[in-house]
Order: structure tokens, then C-alpha cells, then sequence
């Protein structure tokens, strides 16, 4: 255990030097959140705060929720094929793939820094949010809370571990980041209620993870609920977890396998 | 001497790559495949450097790729350290695999950031870690370097870093592919030099190195392979693999002046006056032995001066194994 928590440090490091040696990027990327904000406060202010879905939270503090967590949820659908994709076109693949590490540690860990940065940008648009626009947040229950994001995180892994499978065989046309980025924009409640869809649309978010983890942060965040309120959707988000997780572990031995057989692990 | 690395019988093809017209008009027609390896046959002995000779195309990326788990056989079995490549972790922590690539490190890195990072994935030892790098890195001379970007190295200097990598959890069991393929002639010179005095001779690792390079080869190798379409024609020493297909040995010979003829049980090939000298380079006709040429030179009255044997050129037993194959088609 002690060595895998290793190799995810070494994976953070190594994409965090990376990072930081494209200094300016860096800096204007944080500069972008912060205006991305202020963009989505003034247009807050033309929505009807009795809108439906709202429950009542202000729409730029529900708007607020949904931006940030949709970038997290996105970084957890695309950073693993993107990551795989791109070791597999700069060339660096091979080496990881030669060294006793096991291939899916190598699919996992390589997701570790867009993870890390994900929630610091999560953590950034709550701090902005609070000290510049007014934003009161309302914690109801922090394990609730710390359940649905730690849920969020496993579910989308295993969604992003699935697509990553698709690049691995395939090399490109990842149908699973096709059909989840449009659904996750239009039925998971990201930018706007899923109560502003027709009745005959809704029920298609219930199988999207990010609908109920929108859901529970909303309410442990913003509304103030407890744990007990909150219970349904994490069973909800748990069972979903308990699918995609395995579904997508599963799936990606198997791309390992067929693309040694193939020939084309490390081709692009 | 036990063995390092044996490959019995390995078969592997590849799928043919289709066109878009081919798609469109047999959408659901089989693909061709392409033999690599037909049955390959190989056998690396413990501290010894074997090299890996081949046209484009022979095969040799793939049995390397095949050693080093990175590609599963169709057929046959590949050992390393005496572990199936099937037991892939156990396989791995017994090799080192030293690119030709430039591309399969992080630029942006220090070669020292690299090595660190690669070290995790490596499983040296989180203590050793900073000490084993250290060594790696004055081994191949790079400690100056060290903390530089990577992107910044000569070529020279990211082969080394590539064989200080392949090095980090001391394999008893190196893959080198083309090693020397981007150096220059002094830096290839040190590289085969580090192989054979550092790695082998003193640290008694196994070498499996592909090259082109047929001098390379003949300079480190205790033994060659000939690989061919996808098969070892030939292994052997590096003057047994030369004599490969030669029926004739031949002899440069000087003697003192003499103006007579000579016969005898051999064929000249060059005859002729030189610095106070008469120089023949003969062939000897099979059957005869080389005591049965200088009987009859001496025998003519002729004093012998020097009597060297020609090398067969490894040049053009690779030229004659190669069409060898061909015909054998």
C-alpha cells in the first residue's frame, strides 16, 4: 500500500514540475477562474431565483457548486485517456510500461496531479466565491460532504479508467467521453436544473453520477442538510460507484491485454 | 553457465493496418496479418553480450518487445531470468530495457527528476533512492548534468541517462535496442566500452543489444545473431558466424624472392613483387590443410617470411545469411 501511495506522490510530482515550468500558463490559469466567476455572477443575475430546481439556494451560489464540480468531473472523465494518449505520443509509455509497475497502477496514478489540481481549483472557486462574491456556505454535514466528493471521485475514475480502456485498443474515437460530456452538460444539473427539461427527459439523470454528487454537495454545502437528508442520494451515488469502479477496472485489463496481443500498447 | 534469456519457438503476427477503401468495400472481411517472428529460436547465456544482427524488418524489435513483456507471443514461450514472460512482474524486475528513443523521458524534467520519478516506478527502495541515483549518475558520468533539463542534453548524454534508467534497480539482465544509434563516433566508442568493461566484466550483467551496426557488434560481442524474416539463421562467435558460408580459408603469405613457379594444393588469388618481397594470397582447396600449402611452397625451394590468415568480413556473412534466407524461399 505504502509503495502504490508512493508511486501516486511520484506521478504528482513529476506532472506538478511540469507544470509549474510553464510558469505563465500557471499563473494566467488561476487568473481564468477568476474570471470565469465573475462572468457566471453577472449572468446569476438574470435568473429568477424562484426558478424550479433552485430549492431555493441564490443562482449564482447553485451555479457556483456546478461550475466548479463539473470541471472536476470532467478532469476525471478525460485526464486518464488524455494522459495515456499523451505518454503514448511522446513516447514515454514504453518506459513506464517496462518497469515492474503494473499497468493499471501506471492508468490510475497517471490521473494523480489533474486530480490533485482538479480539487485545488474546487477549493479556489469556493475561495474566491466566499471572499470576493458574497457567497455563505452552509455546512450541513461534512461527512456527507467528504462521502459524496470521495463517491464523485471513485464513480468518475471509473468512467475515466473506461474511456482510457477505449484509447488504449482503439488509440482514438473514445465513445464514452463523446456520450457522457453532452449528457453530463444537458441532464446533470450542472448549469441548470434538470427541472427546466421535459418531464420525459429526467429520468436519464438518475444514471449519471454527477447528477446525484451535485446533489449531495448542494445540500451539505449550500442548503445546510444533514446527513439523513442527504442519505438517499449517497446510496444512490454509492451504487453507481459500485458499478462504473469495477466496470471500468475490468474493462482496461482487458484493453491491456488484447492491445499486448495486438502489438499496439504503446502505438498511437 | 545457466541460461538468461531463451526464446523457443516464438511466433507472433501483426494485423495489417487496412485501408479506408478496403473498410468500406469488405467491412467485415478478416484482416492480413504479418509475420514478425516464425518460430524464433534463441538462447543468452549468463554474462554474456549477445548481439541482436538483422535487415529491417527481421524481427528484432519484437522479440525484444516480446522479452520485455511490452508485446504477448502468438505462439512459442520467452524466459528471462527463468520466469515465462507470462509472470510479467517477476520478469520485469529481472530486466532493463535501454531505449534507442530520445522521446521516452520528460523533457521538462531534470535528467535527476527523471531518474527519481522512474526510480518509484522501479521500486527502489524510497531510503536508497537519492544514493542510487547519485551512483547512476556518476557511473555514466552525467553528475554534472544532473539537475540541467533534460531537454537540454546532447544525444549523447540522453543515452546515458536512458542506460543510467535501465540501471536504477540493478536488472541482472539488459535489452538494449540501437543504443548508439543517435551517437557520435567517440561517445558510441565510451557507450561500447562501458558495456563490455563496466556492465559485463565487471558487474557480470547479461547483454541482448539489436544493432545495425556490425562493427558494434564485432567489437562487444561474445556471440551473434542472425535474425531473418522472423527466424535465427545463424549464432554463433563472431568468427564462426563470419566464416558462415565460406568453403575456402585463405592466407597471406611472404616469402624471400624466388622466381620459380609454385604449385600446390591451393588457388592464388594475388601474386606479386612487394618491398623486397613476394606476397601470394592464396586459397586453400578443400581437402588440404594449410601445413599441406607451406610443405609445398618450401618444398619449391622457397623461404617463408610471414603467414597470416585472412578474416572472413562479418559484412558479407551477414550479406550471404541474409540471401541465404532469400533463396531458401
Amino acid at each position: 500500500m505504502t509503495l502504490h501511495l508512493l508511486k501516486l506522490w511520484a506521478f504528482v510530482q513529476r506532472d506538478f514540475l511540469s507544470e509549474i515550468s510553464y510558469r505563465l500558463a500557471f499563473l494566467m490559469q488561476v487568473g481564468g477562474m477568476f474570471f470565469s466567476l465573475l462572468a457566471f455572477y453577472f449572468m446569476a443575475g438574470m435568473i429568477d431565483p424562484r426558478s424550479a430546481g433552485l430549492d431555493g439556494i441564490p443562482p449564482f451560489d447553485w451555479l457556483l457548486v456546478g461550475l466548479a464540480f463539473q470541471y472536476y468531473f470532467s478532469t476525471a472523465l478525460y485526464s486518464f485517456s488524455s494522459r495515456i494518449r499523451n505518454e503514448q505520443v511522446i513516447g514515454t509509455l514504453e518506459a513506464m510500461l517496462v518497469s515492474p509497475t503494473p499497468t493499471s497502477i501506471v492508468i490510475f496514478s497517471s490521473a494523480a496531479w489533474d486530480f490533485t489540481y482538479g480539487a485545488i481549483r474546487v477549493l479556489l472557486y469556493m475561495l474566491f466565491a466566499t471572499l470576493c462574491f458574497d457567497v455563505r456556505l452552509d455546512l450541513g454535514s461534512a461527512l456527507a460532504l467528504v462521502l459524496g466528493v470521495a463517491l464523485t471521485l471513485l464513480s468518475s475514475a471509473g468512467l475515466g479508467i473506461l474511456s482510457a480502456s477505449f484509447i488504449l485498443y482503439f488509440k482514438r474515437g473514445d465513445p464514452i467521453n463523446f456520450l457522457l460530456s453532452g449528457a453530463t452538460t444537458f441532464l446533470g444539473s450542472v448549469f441548470f436544473p434538470v427541472e427546466q427539461l421535459p418531464a420525459w427527459v429526467r429520468p436519464a439523470s438518475d444514471y449519471l453520477p454527477i447528477f446525484w454528487s451535485l446533489r449531495i454537495v448542494r445540500g451539505a454545502l449550500l442548503k445546510g442538510q444533514g446527513f439523513s437528508e442527504l442519505q438517499g442520494d449517497l446510496v444512490r451515488l454509492a451504487l453507481l460507484t459500485l458499478v462504473l469502479l469495477p466496470l471500468g477496472v475490468v474493462c482496461s485489463r482487458y484493453a491491456i491485454r488484447r492491445a499486448k496481443q495486438d502489438g499496439s500498447l504503446i502505438a498511437y | 553457465m545457466a541460461n538468461a534469456i531463451e526464446a523457443v519457438g516464438l511466433v507472433k503476427t501483426f494485423v495489417k493496418a487496412r485501408s479506408l477503401r478496403e473498410i468500406l468495400v469488405h467491412p467485415f472481411g478478416r484482416a492480413e496479418r504479418i509475420p514478425a517472428l516464425r518460430g524464433a529460436e534463441l538462447v543468452v547465456r549468463e554474462g554474456e553480450i549477445v548481439s541482436l544482427l538483422g535487415p529491417n524488418g527481421a524481427g528484432k524489435t519484437t522479440l525484444l518487445k516480446i522479452l520485455s513483456c511490452l508485446v504477448l507471443p502468438d505462439a512459442g514461450r520467452a524466459i528471462v531470468g527463468g520466469d515465462d514472460t507470462i509472470h510479467e512482474n517477476r520478469v520485469k524486475r529481472r530486466i532493463g530495457l535501454v531505449h534507442s528513443d530520445e522521446r521516452s523521458f520528460y523533457w521538462r524534467l531534470s535528467g535527476r527528476e527523471n531518474l527519481r520519478f522512474f526510480a518509484r516506478l522501479y521500486d527502489v527502495p524510497y531510503r536508497r533512492t537519492e544514493a542510487r541515483i547519485a551512483e547512476l549518475l556518476e557511473r555514466v558520468d552525467l553528475q554534472d548534468a544532473a539537475d540541467r533539463p533534460f531537454s537540454g542534453y546532447s544525444s549523447g548524454m540522453k543515452q546515458r541517462v536512458a542506460i543510467a534508467r535501465a540501471l536504477l534497480h540493478d536488472p541482472p539482465i539488459l535489452l538494449m535496442d540501437e543504443p548508439t544509434r543517435s551517437l557520435d563516433p567517440v561517445t558510441a566508442i565510451g557507450l561500447r566500452d562501458f558495456v563490455t568493461t563496466r556492465l559485463r566484466d565487471g558487474q557480470g550483467k547479461t547483454v541482448l543489444l539489436a544493432t545495425h551496426d556490425l562493427r558494434e557488434a564485432e567489437v562487444v560481442s561474445d556471440r551473434v545473431a542472425i535474425l531473418v524474416r522472423g527466424r535465427v539463421r545463424q549464432i554463433g562467435t563472431v568468427s564462426e558466424v563470419r566464416r558462415w558460408g565460406v568453403r575456402e580459408r585463405v592466407f597471406r603469405l611472404e616469402i624471400d624472392p624466388h622466381p620459380g613457379p609454385l604449385v600446390g594444393p591451393y588457388r592464388a588469388i594475388e601474386d606479386g613483387p612487394g618491398e623486397g618481397l613476394r606476397r601470394l594470397v592464396v586459397a586453400v582447396e578443400p581437402g588440404a590443410s594449410l601445413h599441406d600449402v607451406l610443405a609445398s611452397i618450401v618444398g619449391a625451394g622457397a623461404r617463408l617470411r610471414s603467414c597470416s590468415e585472412e578474416q572472413p568480413d562479418l559484412e558479407q556473412a551477414f550479406s550471404r545469411i541474409v540471401s541465404a534466407e532469400a533463396d531458401d524461399r
